[in-house]
């Protein structure tokens, strides 16, 4: 952040100079930008008086702690309901001040957890482990829905995520989906508690979070659906092929419908499925596990791998292909990679080497082809950034083959230098290439 | 503004009044006494330290207890004195077991709350007893300590002191 503002110094000083405005204004503006940063409006005094609060504030926390069995329950409950109301009511109270308000109603929202811990500590609590942090979360849960904010509700649903995941991936608690101890799967009112959870996580970001998107709920919840078909419940997918259709549909509904807004190529679906693909390539290698393919898929994953199918197929009719940036118009090729990156799934219900073989080609040609989309597309639009990455693309997928195709080679000093000559001169290539591109785009 | 003053309020309320519960529970007047334990010393991550106790009532045979362990999520243990004593600092105790078992509420004397936890015996909620880094406790040996508590007014165990056997 310094060298940004140093470097908006530079440009507002050359701008006055040049007498595109002036020195007044330059000022002006460069105070201006640094007053929104985050620290931006903090001076020497600020810091100063900061380091003291953090000097004082470790004292005291040293100063309890070296005669924390000395003081008693009641002190220690009367000194955390205290803390609690000062935490809080400060927040409130300096509403306007958002460096002194924010940190308190981040305090607020972690005094639950705080009091929970404290009370196990002095009574000597024990039980169910997920239980603690869905009372936090239920505690917690009015301050996120009426704080004019909505960091704490952001809070509260990667609390609930965070919850979701432990509690039904655990074996002994309120939440565990899994089977354990050769035991049968567990109670319905687990899946009905852990359902509550997610919807609570989804409701609480859909409500106070909207001009996020719901790309996070949705990628969460489709993550939590695909690691319920993994782990041993009642939802467990037990054929490589059933799981790979049901991950990669899984991943183009997270592409198509959580993607939205001008800047997708940043977002995390799409890095999501370029990588799945990027998986499938190492299918090469793939040798039938027939032990563990003798136990069908349970009836419930089966459906909803079914249910998965046909709404990635649907989402790619009716939503916008989310593969290549709009400006480089390749919708039809964008659409087509998508589809051909679920079907291809198919080629492993036969259960054979052969065809995972060529399972693992076609996932090469969608990073090629997604590759050179890019490349073109952006030499088109005149998008440098498209054109990167469309060349990271190329580039990782043929260094990995490289040494997917020669690795086992690789056991004397001149085969090592070979490959390392190699990958200079392809260095080499690429970025010569790539500034070949680039400079045929700006002229 | 206000309804955020009423949330704080409620939650503040919860806090005090669990605080009050814990605290009318575990000064209920029932007598205090031994069990015989197993520790191990793992860390909690919002508590701190404590030492994690297994006991011998963890896996009850007494009566139908073999059998509620299998068949149910909750039932009630007796627990009393039959003979079993260890000697600790301050002298010969003691060591309470568990005498029989039963689905329905008892709330005559002895009679503790059970949960089941499937595949892992069952849990009285005093599994935990936290301490401080430096408490030698921490570091306690199985069969070394005998835990010491009591039954609360809700018949759900409440555990007082880790005491060491001489």
């Amino acid at each position: 952040m310094a060298s940004y503002f140093k470097r908006l110094k530079k440009d507002l000083d050359a701008s006055s100079a040049a007498g595109i405005i002036t020195q007044e204004q330059a000022q002006k503006v460069f105070e201006q930008a640094k007053a929104a940063s985050l620290l931006g409006g903090m001076k020497a005094a600020h810091w100063i008086a900061g380091a003291a609060g953090i000097f004082i504030a470790l004292g005291v926390i040293l100063v309890v702690a070296s005669n924390w069995d000395k003081l008693g329950a009641n002190l220690k409950i009367g000194a955390y309901l205290l803390l609690f109301g000062a935490a809080a009511e400060g927040s409130l109270a300096a509403e306007d001040k958002p460096s002194v308000s924010i940190p308190l109603e981040l305090l607020w929202f972690f005094m639950p957890v705080i009091g929970i811990g404290l009370y196990a500590q002095i009574f000597q609590l024990s039980g169910d482990p997920v239980k603690p942090y869905l009372a936090w979360a239920v505690l917690s849960s009015p301050l996120a829905f009426l704080s004019k904010r909505n960091f704490t509700a952001f809070l509260t649903t990667l609390l609930l995520f965070a919850v979701l995941f432990m509690g039904t991936l655990g074996r002994v608690n309120m939440l565990s989906l899994t089977s354990g101890y050769e035991q049968a799967a567990q109670p319905v009112a687990h899946w009905i508690l852990a359902l509550a959870v997610l919807a609570g996580a989804v409701f609480t970001h859909l409500i106070k979070n909207p001009e996020r998107g719901y790309g996070l709920p949705l990628g969460a919840g489709l993550a939590w659906l695909l690691s319920m078909m993994l782990a041993d419940t009642a939802l467990k997918l037990h054929s490589p092929a059933t799981l790979l259709l049901a991950g990669m549909s899984a991943s183009v509904i997270w592409l198509a419908c959580g993607s939205e807004g001008a800047e997708i190529e940043s977002k995390l679906p799409l890095t999501v499925w370029t990588a799945a693909v990027y998986a499938m390539t190492f299918f090469w290698h793939y040798k039938p596990d027939l032990e563990n393919m003798r136990d069908a898929d349970s009836a419930p994953g089966a459906v909803l791998t079914w249910a998965l199918l046909a709404a990635a197929l649907a989402a790619l009719t009716l939503k916008k292909q989310r593969v290549f940036p709009n400006e480089l118009g390749e919708a039809a090729l964008g659409k087509s990679l998508l589809a051909a990156s679920i079907l291809c799934a198919f080629l492993l219900f036969g259960g054979g080497q052969e065809t995972a073989k060529f399972l693992a080609v076609i996932a090469n040609f969608i990073l090629a082809a997604l590759g050179l989309g890019l490349i073109m597309g952006g030499a088109k639009a005149s998008s440098e950034k498209n054109i990167n990455r469309g060349v990271a693309v190329l580039t990782i997928t043929a260094v990995t083959r490289f040494i997917d195709i020669f690795g086992s080679m690789l056991t004397s000093g001149f085969a090592f230098i070979g490959t390392g000559l190699g990958f200079a001169g392809l260095a080499y290539l690429v970025n010569k290439g790539r500034k070949a591109l680039i400079e045929q785009v700006k002229k | 503004m206000k309804r955020l003053r009423i949330v704080l309020g409620l939650q503040l309320l919860f806090f005090a009044g669990w605080a009050g519960y814990l605290m009318v529970s575990r000064s209920a007047s029932t007598p205090e006494f031994y069990l015989e334990t197993t520790p191990v010393d793992p860390r909690d991550l919002i508590s701190g330290t404590y030492v994690a106790l297994n006991y011998e009532i963890s896996d009850p045979r007494a009566g139908s207890c073999a059998e509620l362990s299998r068949s149910e999520l909750a039932f009630y243990v007796k627990l009393d004195d039959r003979g079993k004593t260890a000697v600790t600092a301050q002298g010969q105790v003691p060591v309470y077991q568990v005498t029989d078992c039963s689905r329905e509420a008892s709330y005559a004397p002895g009679w503790a709350r059970a949960d089941v936890e499937i595949g892992r015996g069952v849990k009285y909620g005093i599994e935990r007893f936290y301490l401080n880094e430096g408490d030698p406790r921490k570091d306690a040996r199985s069969g070394s300590v005998l835990a010491k508590v009591k039954i609360g007014s809700d018949r759900k165990l409440f555990l007082l002191d880790l005491v060491k056997k001489i």
